[in-house]
């Protein structure tokens, strides 16, 4: 890709020395909490119990298998149905399952309680045929329902997108061709989503493993708790700093384990481009399953959101409003989370267009493993080591705390931010690296005439990503949160721990629109500021 | 012969509308011209069904082959590129034209590769071989498939001079062999001088007969290569 002469790569220099920068002090930082956990003198709990790491590990490895199994399966068969479909709304609805992404965990949890709780929706509805469900959303099955759900939709958004790529022409000669819905998914739609799996799956699989929030929610007790939390309760509820940390090493040792492999055999989630539309809707049969799968997807994916908004936006909201304690909490979030997009922005950019800017494949692996290296860190593991490195500095944690979110929060996005600019900032140099380089376009002058006219959707899209990861955070949050420093998430918790349930759904009323407004705002601003056609 | 009367299409939300009017016969090549843009393969996709006209006819022998799918009607249709699935073989490929059960469908998968000269490529992935050859595995397809009628979209665009001119011969033998109906649309004057029984210039959403050049002599002279010595006969 990079056969101009050495005085022309000359050019790059200011680039290359920004992202080796970034990737270094990237780098340093991960040494540097590694070291001063190592080095810190930790007490140990004497009224704590033992973990039981093998029950911990076992659990983990179940549900997130499970979940990754499933969620797949859901994924597949999601995108499959959208990508045949065509009808009023369908951009919606693509883009409401796009969500599943930024969607705080901690609101999603919720709102399957007031779906399939005792006095969920489901029951009420139940209740009118004079019919119950003893049955409960809490245990493994409501885990693995939530995270189903969830991580089905983001599976379902990454595949459609590939589906999309399919040539038109192939589209053409295939139904030209007649092939039936099967034939046609496995000649023309497995080769494309066969490649994402393996890296999708590891992403799932990671999400399930360090999910915080919906286990803690959504568990039900010891017997379903997985590493994440074990770590949590030992911080928060025992300050057992010695067994939080060893089982927050036995996570760290078990992501690296397996998903490293997966994440380096395909790094890239993105597909390549997209295609003109062309529709080729399946036979009768086939679209009445794909009207079902789309059906059952949106009761299970939008019913727990609806049910968010539903019963978050009434006269529960008003006393919410009223309190100092919200806007102060609102007012963090949003200062941390625009801070955090930002740093993600300013780190993305310039560790892709870094890495762009290097022929090498050694070199342009090492610009962006550090930051990948992010995606094995669990949320809480990487506070647990901030926290840890506080204390060693000697500095009060509710001081930090600030500056630890922001940082944590951005490298916790940062994966996700490369994987987005990444595969637009390639397209980019394929189409227009000669002609720049005749030009001798670099540096900020290469951003501001080439890059960002043609990226301004991508940037938004990090934006989004950063704001949104921020805005939800609970695992952060939950071993620097205090009464005084505290984010809406947080405060949200502490509601649902204190039993304040209409606290609580007003709060995630708040978060989810938030949320949503943010994601769907943010891309299409940024691509009209760009001034980018696509 | 293939009519197609009055054909109208209007793209939404532009207010130029597409009308096309044109014969082609058993045995004949029609070669459309025109500019980028100019509606040819808005033809091609209205004749294959992947387009709805808003009025007009299309039949063939007097069949009306409006009210047909694209899979239920009597053509093939070869794009540029992206006629062959690149992860599948070549025999796998050609299989897919194919109901036949197995032992006969080997046999003509080779009848129709020996056919085109390419013998031997069976067991090889379409994503190996060069532009001319993937252009020769999908008419083989097209062969298997059998179809009266054979549309063509700039076929010949990504092809050297040399592949571009064996491709035109094959196309002009199979045309006067099997007696299709052949309707090419090129930006290309090669293909119409080369191959046009007969020629129409789009412009501004009308076709416009042409006068016919002379036909290089050379065409007609296909005569399909030997298989390389490398690769191996039969193709699982």
């Amino acid at each position: 890709m990079n056969n101009a002469p050495p005085l022309f790569r000359a050019f790059d220099f200011p680039r290359r020395a920004i992202g080796l920068t970034i990737a270094a002090s990237i780098t340093a930082l991960m040494l540097g909490i590694f070291l001063a956990v190592s080095r810190v003198d930790i007490p140990v709990s004497s009224n704590s119990l033992q973990p039981d790491i093998t029950h911990l590990v076992r659990m983990s490895l179940i549900q997130a298998a499970l979940t990754t199994f499933l969620s797949l399966s859901v994924g597949i068969a999601l995108a499959w149905a959208l990508n045949r479909l065509r009808f009023f709304g369908r951009p919606l609805v693509v883009s409401l399952f796009a969500t599943a992404i930024v969607a705080p965990a901690i609101v999603v949890a919720l709102g399957m309680i007031a779906v399939w709780g005792r006095a969920g929706w489901i029951n009420q509805l139940l209740a009118i045929f004079s019919l119950g469900w003893n049955g409960s959303i809490f245990g493994l099955h409501g885990i693995l329902f939530a995270h189903t759900i969830l991580n089905g939709a983001f599976a379902a958004h990454i595949l459609l997108a590939r589906l999309q790529t399919i040539p038109a022409q192939k589209l053409k000669t295939g139904q030209s061709l007649a092939l039936s819905p099967l034939r046609r998914f496995l000649v023309l739609d497995w080769p494309v989503i066969s490649g994402a799996l393996p890296s999708l799956g590891a992403i799932i699989f990671l999400l399930a493993f360090t999910s915080f929030p919906i286990v803690l929610i959504l568990g039900g007790g010891p017997a379903n708790q997985t590493l994440e939390v074990a770590i949590y309760s030992y911080v928060r509820l025992s300050f057992d700093l010695r067994a939080a940390l060893s089982l927050a090493l036995v996570q760290l040792v078990f992501c690296l384990i397996i998903v490293l492999p997966a994440l380096l055999a395909t790094p890239s989630l993105a597909s390549s481009g997209t295609t003109r539309q062309f529709h080729w809707p399946d036979t009768k049969g086939a679209t009445i399953a794909q009207w079902a799968i789309l059906t059952l997807a949106l009761a299970g994916f939008g019913l727990p959101l609806l049910a968010v908004l539903v019963n978050g936006i009434g006269p529960g909201l008003f006393p919410v409003l009223t309190q100092n304690r919200f806007w102060q909490a609102t007012i963090t979030s949003l200062s941390i989370g625009a801070i955090s997009a930002f740093v993600t922005l300013v780190l993305a950019l310039g560790l892709t267009t870094s890495r762009n800017s290097f022929s090498s494949p050694l070199m342009r692996a090492a610009l962006a493993l550090p930051a990948f290296a992010y995606l094995v860190i669990p949320a809480l593991v990487l506070s647990l080591g901030f926290f840890l490195s506080v204390r060693a500095l000697q500095i009060a944690p509710s001081n930090a705390a600030p500056l630890v979110l922001v940082l944590a929060n951005a490298l916790l996005a940062l994966p996700f931010a490369i994987s987005v600019l990444a595969p637009a900032l390639d397209a980019i140099n394929k189409r227009y690296a000669k002609t720049a380089r005749s030009l001798g376009l670099s540096g900020f002058a290469r951003w501001r005439m080439l890059e960002w006219p043609l990226m301004g959707r991508e940037v938004g899209i990090v934006l989004a990503f950063g704001f949104c990861f921020s805005l939800g955070d609970l695992g952060v949050i939950a071993l620097f949160g205090t009464s005084e420093f505290s984010t809406l998430p947080w405060l949200m918790f502490r509601a649902l721990g204190a039993y304040r349930t209409n606290d609580a759904a007003a709060i995630a009323s708040v978060l989810l629109l938030l949320t949503l407004i943010v994601f769907w705002a943010l891309p299409p601003l940024m691509e009209k500021l760009s001034h980018a056609k696509s | 012969m293939l009519k197609v009367e009055q054909l109208t299409f209007t793209q939404p939300g532009q207010s130029l509308s597409y009308v096309y009017d044109l014969e082609v016969a058993p045995g004949e090549i029609v070669v459309v011209t025109g500019v980028s843009g100019a509606g040819k393969s808005t033809l091609l996709d209205l004749i294959a069904g992947f387009l709805s006209p808003t009025d007009g006819s299309l039949s063939l022998n007097e069949t009306d082959l409006l009210p047909l799918p694209p899979e239920k009607r009597p053509l093939s249709i070869l794009f540029q590129e992206d006629n062959l699935f690149e992860h599948l073989s070549v025999a796998k490929n050609l299989a897919l034209a194919l109901t036949a059960n197995q032992g006969q469908e080997n046999e003509r998968i080779l009848e129709a590769l020996n056919e085109v000269g390419l013998g031997g490529y069976g067991p090889r992935r379409a994503s190996n071989l060069s532009g001319g050859q993937k252009q020769r595995v999908a008419l083989a397809r097209t062969l298997l498939r059998n179809r009266p009628v054979l549309l063509l979209d700039e076929p010949f665009a990504s092809l050297d001079e040399k592949t571009a001119r064996d491709m035109r011969a094959l196309v002009r033998c199979l045309t006067d062999t099997k007696q299709w109906h052949t309707l090419i649309v090129s930006h290309a004057k090669e293909d119409a001088r080369q191959l046009a029984d007969r020629l129409y210039s789009l412009c501004e959403g009308r076709l416009n007969p042409e006068v016919l050049q002379v036909q290089d002599p050379k065409i007609n002279r296909w005569t399909p290569m030997r298989p390389p010595r490398a690769t191996r006969q039969g193709h699982h």
